[in-house]
């Protein structure tokens, strides 16, 4: 009895500190979203329901005003509109990386990245010169006599969505490249050598199994289109405010922090809905490379 | 061998000098081969010998830099694989993860054939009740074992009747027993549908066992070509010989002829007797000795006997390791610089121990000279 009772503590020390070790190394980041991420997302939530007294009336207002249904559905339709357009945009450009070798892949990827370490306000302040009144393209319409008096460009619908699908193309080629270079090219082949033109083996085989990842990109496109922020107010006219800059309108001009907070919270909502469903039916897993099953 | 009525359904190909090069490094280098019309065709050889790059050649998913292949005396240099009518297995089956057992196999109907809907489906259930999977048709690829897979790749291959089948190293990924078992399938279905296979193999026993010819592929080179026991009996060269079967290769020098009985010099100086060599030889050249174990037969030295160490077809040496393998004991006997193999009946091993002094004998005949060339693997046999 006396050994194992002298053993067994040593052995119980050597042992405590490789279960620490995880805990240790995740301490520093978790410390980190707790302070600076979920606080202040309690406190957000705590704001939005106790900003006069305790009640659901700033989520009431955000639900009965005519203004936020406006700008909710301006969001989510900007949002779809820009995630198809990126998609559309974004495969060709991901499918030629992934049938690409070597230097001319390498060159690729940098002008798919280039524009990426852009910063997100220098982008959308580049359209100003592309598409304002004497910008360069209403300029060069002019020149050659297409047109008299300058396009209405800036200021649309049409120009927040081109400076969104510019801001969200770079990511969606990313994420449809890692997803298309995960398809076995062997079965390529074997399409091929059953029978398939080319097309045909793009068609019943590469392209299905690309869906996934089609699926995995338009989530995370139509999420960060949510949020966008810069660009509509930039680029488009009160028409297409979206609920980014009614929120930022509500917190910082108006002073309204219980329905900011409310409206930022049912984004919050919204969000992580449409994580979850994906979730549910694909795997969020397949985002970050993991395994299909 | 018995398919003379269905051989017409197999086509003949031809390769003709083909060359394809990586580089600088040949990946095949100078290849012909004919292979006839129907028959089963195994290309073997170690890993980077060239007959994976001469599959893909004939597949089309490779073009040759040089050389020409002719499917039933037609070339197919500008064909498209899609169009060379080819069924072929993949090493690793190749399935169509997002099509069920049913739609994998009918794909090749649906894009090369001009069959209607019932007749397709008519067909695909002949293939899947050929490979024993009717009952499977409606599961996805993932929700089958290993063997299965390979059973559906099989059926898929063959579904629109292909004149020629290439299949892969399809049984790599498979354990040893399901592994015979699939070779037994692959010869049955083989012969029912009477298609020529072209099968790429490093594994020599299922080359022997499947084969009616098989090409023996060393350093993007044909090494030798024959039926699986010309191989195994009469290799022309020192890598076919150590490649296929156990083999003791000794490096000797010819020291005369007198009449039919060669007689060369090992190492250590002793004298053996050999069989005629098969490639031009004379007195003073270098050239390998190639006794297969199962040749020699063994036994403990007696004291009283007082035998010449090494002479005829005799040689004495020490007994190193001893080795179960079920129906014999495999023995490692070392002899001058050499490490030969021998092999005794399970019964009779108990009577030899390591260190023991073992007489090894022959007939001559079985003393088979082969060519002194850079392509063996030399220190194979080297005693430690």
């Amino acid at each position: 009895m006396t050994a194992i009772a002298e053993h067994a503590p040593p052995r119980a020390q050597a042992v405590q500190p490789q279960r620490a070790m995880p805990a240790l190394l995740l301490l520093p980041a978790l410390t980190w979203i707790a302070v600076f991420f979920l606080l202040p997302l309690v406190l957000m939530c705590w704001r939005s329901l106790a900003a006069d007294g305790y009640s659901f009336k700033a989520y009431w207002i955000v639900f009965s005003s005519p203004l936020y249904t406006k700008v909710m559905l301006t969001t989510l339709e900007s949002a779809s509109i820009a995630t198809v357009l990126a998609l559309l945009l974004a495969y060709p450009m991901a499918y030629t990386l992934t049938i690409t070798r070597g230097v001319w892949r390498g060159l690729l990827l940098m002008f798919v990245f280039i524009p990426y370490w852009v910063d997100i306000i220098v982008r959308t302040f580049s359209w100003l010169i592309l598409l304002g009144d004497h910008g360069l393209i209403n300029g060069l319409l002019r020149k050659l006599g297409i047109v008299h008096a300058p396009l209405p460009l800036l200021y649309s619908e049409f120009a927040v969505l081109v400076g969104m699908v510019q801001i969200l193309l770079p990511l969606t080629i990313v994420v449809l490249f890692g997803a298309m270079l995960r398809i076995d090219r062997t079965l390529i082949s074997a399409a091929k050598i059953h029978g398939a033109s080319g097309w045909n083996a793009f068609r019943t085989v590469f392209f299905p199994l690309s869906l996934p990842g089609v699926y995995g990109a338009a989530l995370l496109v139509f999420v960060l289109s949510l949020g966008f922020y810069v660009t509509p107010a930039l680029l488009g006219s009160p028409r297409q405010t979206m609920v980014a800059q009614t929120i930022m309108v509500e917190a910082s001009e108006l002073l309204e922090w219980g329905q900011a907070s409310a409206a930022g919270f049912i984004l919050l909502v919204i969000t992580t809905l449409i994580a979850a469903i994906y979730n549910r039916y694909f795997s969020l897993d397949r985002l970050w490379g993991g395994s299909d099953a | 061998m018995d398919r003379s009525a269905d051989t017409a359904s197999g086509a003949q190909i031809r390769l003709r000098n083909l060359y394809k090069s990586y580089g600088e490094v040949a990946a095949v280098d100078d290849v012909s081969l004919d292979v006839p019309a129907g028959a089963f065709v195994s290309l073997l050889g170690p890993s980077g010998s060239g007959k994976t790059t001469t599959l893909n050649l004939i597949a089309g998913f490779l073009t040759p830099d040089r050389g020409d292949i002719l499917i039933d005396n037609r070339s197919v240099a500008d064909v498209p694989p899609h169009k060379r009518n080819i069924g072929m297995v993949f090493q690793s089956y190749s399935l169509f993860p997002h099509m069920t057992v049913a739609d994998n196999v009918g794909f090749p109907l649906r894009m090369r054939s001009k069959l209607t809907r019932d007749e397709a489906k008519k067909r695909i259930a002949e293939m899947l009740a050929l490979v024993q999977l009717s009952h499977l048709q409606t599961r996805y690829p993932r929700q089958l074992s290993g063997g299965q897979q390979q059973r559906v790749a099989m059926a898929r291959a063959l579904v629109s009747r292909p004149r020629l089948l290439l299949m892969d190293e399809p049984l790599g990924a498979l354990d040893k027993k399901l592994r015979e078992q699939m070779q037994t399938e692959i010869r049955r279905i083989h012969r029912s549908v009477g298609t020529t296979v072209v099968y790429v193999t490093h594994d020599q026993s299922e080359a022997l066992t499947m084969s009616d010819l098989v090409v023996v592929m060393h350093r993007a080179r044909i090494a030798q070509i024959g039926p699986p026991n010309a191989l195994y009996e009469t290799p022309t060269n020192a890598f076919v010989a150590d490649f296929i079967g156990d083999s003791n290769l000794i490096d000797v020098a010819i020291v005369g002829v007198v009449g039919d009985r060669w007689t060369v010099k090992a190492g250590d100086g002793a004298l053996i007797h050999a069989a005629p060599p098969a490639f031009a030889a004379s007195a003073g050249d270098h050239a390998f000795l190639l006794i297969r174990p199962e040749d020699m037969t063994v036994r403990p030295l007696t004291k009283s006997a007082q035998e010449t160490p090494m002479q005829g077809e005799r040689i004495v040496g020490i007994l190193k390791e001893r080795s179960f393998h079920g129906d014999v004991f495999k023995l490692s006997i070392a002899v001058g610089g050499d490490l030969l193999k021998a092999r005794v009946a399970r019964e009779d091993g108990a009577s030899f121990e390591v260190g023991q002094q073992i007489v090894l004998t022959w007939k001559s005949a079985a003393a088979r000279l082969l060519p002194a060339s850079d392509d063996v693997a030399g220190g194979r046999n080297a005693a430690p």
